[in-house]
């Protein structure tokens, strides 16, 4: 492994692949942020930048170690020296890791640059926030009382009892998702959020958003209320509200409870409408901007950690330029099936082959749903803190799992394809 | 066991061999390898000899395992050829050293040499000593991709002794070279012979290898029509300095009457 490692490394180097990337990186950082028209402010210009710089320089990366893992196989194979390889007493699969493991060193050094460059140009940044949705029975618990509530009402039409199941769950699901609160004028609401937020002496601040078209912007005013802190709302034209809340009443948190209530009195004239799992989060302060650059750092790395092994598998299989196509094309579904399975909620009239498709879809979804659910850039960008779970989860699966799966992929084709050639 | 048993086994033991190379659709292309038995013992110098085509590469690349015999069973020391403790006992010279064009001779000796599971220090020593022996001293430190035809070879000679190889098989090891380097080939064989190194070799010169070979195997169209130790044959022939020369002759025009 040692060896297959020094001499992918050395293969990386001297064919100049660390150097074309640390130049385009510096390059990326130097020219791209002439070219941002922000809105004016500096949040708005350092959120074009993380989305434009850092961004181009990651996709850059992504790319050219994909291209790299594509070939690498493919050209020891075409070359006749894989041969020499495994003729000599070694496991494929530490090859196969070794190559892995120079890809993942020149791909972490080129981020690291990147980080680097971004974090000085950033040095004033704020802090990032944690993000806390209510804590609401799931959407999926939701959709099956409700599932259970139509079958049992006899005013239920016999198709929907006849729909296939799956397929109505679905629909309800993501009717829940978008379920709204209505908050009358003169009453309230109770949202209940984790009772360690209301911890006394944190700061506490409660984010609304107004970003549907179904979004009046008529009064929203009132008196928020969270364990021992409180804030009076009154709602200007913005489309996000933050409303920072202070310590103040006596009401303490009970102890010993999972949740605590957001409480919101409705004291204007008007009725207020929210998507409690859409439109509502509390924030409080998480580290330092340059803390969540590392985390968002290392979720890039290991979205490219993954596409260096899968790319080292094709090419492992086949020869470069299949790989590359198969690459490409793997990457651009991968890319699109979230969306495929996201606009296809309901199966209820679905063909066999689109029921098919959407199951492939599906499959790829959630074998990529740590990258796929992972934003590392607009989550830095917006001052969202990654949170540990997330990025401990995202690299168990990308950088040990599935790599470790298609290494040993590799390592039985090595293995199992004939390697000699017609000399 | 197995170590027992190797001891023991022949060094390469092949019993009815055969090779189909198939297109895509499975439809035959060639018969490479036609059912051949063939016998090294330990401390033989086998020459494989047979025109261009004959098989002797495909025979080679099953004997190393990297192709799966159609038909027919490949045994090196008594064991598999894919079994890692058969493989760590042997050195491979390719018919044609592809190196990494951008390592230095050095560099490529010591991947070969890591490969092998050779510690730092004695690869390091063992590198230096190979490449003293095959006269690359000087060029240690430069990219093989800049390498003559000549130098590439002898860089991949040092490659496949650098893990003290019991068995050493080297596919034309002469072609392509001038008879310098020809002449220093058969001299190192020699010497690696005399060392007591058990030796597979193929080629098409046979006028090389009359001196080096202590057995040969003559091939046609995937077959064995000949064999022999070459003392026997040089003693039987008329004109001792073309002896296998003449056998070859002989034998190929007598397979090709059986084969019509
Ligand atoms: N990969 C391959 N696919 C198809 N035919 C092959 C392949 N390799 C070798 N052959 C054929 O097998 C025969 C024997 O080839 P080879 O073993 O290389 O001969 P030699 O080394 O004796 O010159 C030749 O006819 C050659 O064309
Ligand atoms: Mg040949």
């Amino acid at each position: 492994m040692k060896d297959s490692f020094i001499l992918a490394w050395r293969a990386l180097v001297r064919g100049h692949v660390l150097a074309l990337l640390l130049v385009a990186t510096a390059l990326a950082h130097a020219f791209l942020p002439k070219l941002i028209r922000s809105d004016g402010t500096a949040e708005g210009w350092r959120e074009m930048f993380v989305r434009a710089v850092p961004g181009a320089a990651y996709a850059f990366i992504a790319v050219t170690i994909l291209a790299c893992a594509c070939g690498f196989f493919a050209q020891e194979r075409e070359r006749f020296r894989l041969s020499l390889t495994v003729v000599r007493p070694v496991s494929a699969f530490g090859v196969a890791c070794g190559k892995w493991l120079a890809l993942c060193a020149v791909a972490a050094t080129a981020l690291a640059f990147s980080g680097l460059l971004t974090a000085c140009r950033l040095a004033d940044a704020p802090r990032c926030l944690h993000h806390y949705a209510p804590r609401l029975p799931s959407t999926a618990v939701c959709a099956r009382e409700a599932l259970a509530a139509y079958l049992a009402d006899p005013q239920t039409p016999e198709s929907v009892k006849q729909a296939p199941r799956s397929a109505v769950l679905s629909l309800l699901t993501n009717k829940e998702l978008d379920r709204y609160d209505v908050v009358r004028p003169k009453t309230a609401i109770d949202w209940p959020f984790d009772a360690a937020l209301a911890a006394k002496g944190q700061e506490v601040i409660v984010r609304v958003r107004f970003a549907t078209q179904f979004e009046r912007r008529a009064p929203f005013e009132g008196q928020l209320t969270f364990g021992p802190y409180s804030a009076p709302v009154k709602h200007s034209t913005q489309s996000v509200l933050d409303i920072p809340l202070a310590e103040g009443t006596t009401n303490a948190a009970p102890a010993g409870a999972a949740t605590v209530d957001l409480h919101f009195a409705n004291t204007s004239g008007e009725t207020v409408m929210l998507r409690p799992r859409r439109d509502l989060e509390i924030l409080t302060p998480a580290d330092s901007f340059r803390g969540n650059l590392v985390r968002a750092g290392l979720q890039m790395f290991a979205a490219i950690a993954l596409l260096a092994a899968f790319g080292l598998f094709l090419s492992a299989s086949v020869s470069r330029p299949v790989a590359l196509f198969t690459a490409t094309v793997a990457v651009l579904v991968a890319l699109m099936a979230p969306s495929v399975v996201a606009q296809f909620p309901d199966e209820m009239d679905t063909k066999f082959t689109e029921r098919f498709g959407l199951a492939v879809s599906r499959l790829i979804c959630g074998l990529t749903s740590t990258v796929g659910e992972a934003s590392p850039l607009s989550d830095l960008a917006t001052d969202t803190c990654i949170e540990w779970s997330a990025l401990v989860r995202g690299l168990l699966v990308n950088v040990l799992a599935l790599p470790a799966a298609f290494l040993a992929g590799c390592a039985v084709v090595v293995r199992r394809k004939p390697l000699a050639n017609n000399t | 066991m197995s170590v027992e048993a190797g001891a023991q086994a022949p060094v390469i033991e092949i019993r009815g061999l055969r090779k189909t190379f198939r297109d895509f659709w499975f439809r035959p292309v060639a018969e490479a390898v036609n059912g051949i038995d063939l016998t090294v013992e330990r401390g033989d110098v086998f020459g494989l000899l047979g025109p261009n085509g004959s098989g002797k590469s495909t025979t080679i690349k099953m004997v190393l395992g990297l192709l799966a015999p159609t038909a027919g069973s490949v045994k090196l020391f008594g064991l598999s050829p894919r079994a890692r403790a058969a493989r760590a006992r042997l050195g491979y010279l390719p018919e044609l050293s592809y190196l990494h064009p951008f390592l230095t001779a050095r560099e490529t000796v010591m991947y070969y040499a890591g490969l092998s599971n050779l510690d730092r220090k004695t690869a390091k020593a063992r590198t230096a000593e190979l490449l003293e022996q095959v006269g690359l001293a000087e060029n240690a430190n430069r990219p093989v991709g800049g390498f003559s035809k000549g130098m590439a070879r002898r860089v991949a000679f040092a490659s496949a002794l650098v893990s003290h190889p019991e068995l050493l098989i080297l596919d034309e090891p002469t072609s392509g070279l001038d008879p310098i380097g020809t002449r220093e080939v058969k001299e190192l064989i020699g010497r690696l012979a005399a060392d007591g190194l058990t030796i597979l070799v193929t080629s098409h010169q046979l006028f090389d290898m009359q001196d080096v070979c202590s057995r040969v195997a003559i091939l046609s169209h995937g077959k064995v029509v000949g064999s022999g130790r070459v003392a026997d044959i040089v003693a039987a022939a008329a004109d001792k300095r073309h002896a296998l020369e003449d056998y070859f002759v002989a034998r190929l025009g007598a397979g090709q009457e059986g084969a019509k």
